[in-house]
């Protein structure tokens, strides 16, 4: 681990990609599992800065004030574990085929073996799981990954990554946790989910 | 608790680059992009509250990675308060 104790941001790493890269992180943990009383504690001090993920960011923090972690935890086994069948099946195979483990995922491996990334050992779930996805996206913005053929990942490869494996389905699976009958809190989760993929795109859209 | 769902692989770390998710394009097209970004309220510190709140509550050592890579990698004050975030 690096010892650097220089706390600054390192410049050529813009403010706002860095934030990207937070907001994936906090998707990732929030769909990776249900939050505990302190990190419900700390989402309840969010403070959103104005559009519309400013005002998802506000409602997640509402959210998370009037929210039970027990609840929260009961909530999140009825929608993505569930007994005899979840609420929601966040993978991406599951979304653009119908069926797990079909070629979206065959390709989302490929595409990970060329990008430095492989599944975390102990690791049994599907990789196309869309925490696991948000957790690539933070990576690669991140520079936490070193691809294969010697190149860095800059936001020509971060879009690619995000067109072929997370665009064309991870808006319609958090607009579908936004009703999601048993969700309480997850419903906020899904608007912030949902506008934060929509600015994404438009910005790369942008930087095309 | 602290369990990934993916990370880098072996032979990636042991290549040691120095890896950015950088905009290497235009200026313009960045100045552009973090217009989009502030006007849709994507402000750098919005999440500033989370990061501080999880340390504050008790995110202590244990939720810190000690894995993860060793090169081509900074961990600056703001990689940790993601990784305090998102309890990786």
């Amino acid at each position: 681990m690096s010892s650097a104790v220089d706390h600054t941001v390192p410049p050529a790493v813009a403010e706002e990609e860095l934030f990207r890269a937070q907001v994936y992180a906090l998707l990732a943990r929030l769909l990776a599992r249900a939050p505990d009383a302190a990190f419900l504690t700390a989402l309840g001090d969010l403070a959103g800065e104005g559009g519309e993920f400013g005002a998802a960011l506000d409602r997640l923090a509402e959210a998370a004030r009037g929210s039970d972690p027990a609840a929260v935890e009961d909530e999140f086994t009825t929608l993505f574990i569930g007994v005899g069948g979840s609420e929601r099946t966040p993978y991406g195979s599951f979304y653009l085929t119908g069926f797990l483990n079909e070629k979206p995922l065959a390709e989302l491996r490929v595409d990970m073996a060329r990008l430095g990334i492989a599944r975390a050992d102990g690791v049994t779930e599907p990789e196309d799981h869309i925490a696991a996805l948000c957790e690539m996206m933070s990576g690669l913005i991140g520079g936490e990954f070193a691809p294969e053929d010697g190149d860095t990942v800059g936001l020509d490869g971060q879009r690619a990554f995000f067109d072929r494996h997370i665009g064309s389905w991870a808006g319609r699976f958090f607009a579908d946790l936004e009703t999601s009958p048993s969700a309480r809190f997850y419903r906020a989760v899904g608007a912030v989910g949902r506008s934060f993929l929509a600015v994404e795109a438009r910005a790369f859209d942008l930087a095309a | 608790m602290t369990r990934n769902a993916v990370k880098a692989t072996d032979e990636a770390v042991e290549q040691g680059k120095d890896t950015k998710g950088t905009d290497t394009q235009g200026k313009d097209k960045s100045l552009a992009r973090r217009d989009l970004f502030r006007a849709a309220g994507l402000g750098v510190g919005a999440l500033g509250a989370v990061a501080a709140g999880v340390t504050a509550a008790g995110g202590t050592a244990e939720a810190a990675p000690a894995e993860t890579t060793s090169t081509g990698y900074r961990e600056t004050d703001h990689v940790r308060k993601v990784y305090e975030v998102s309890r990786f």
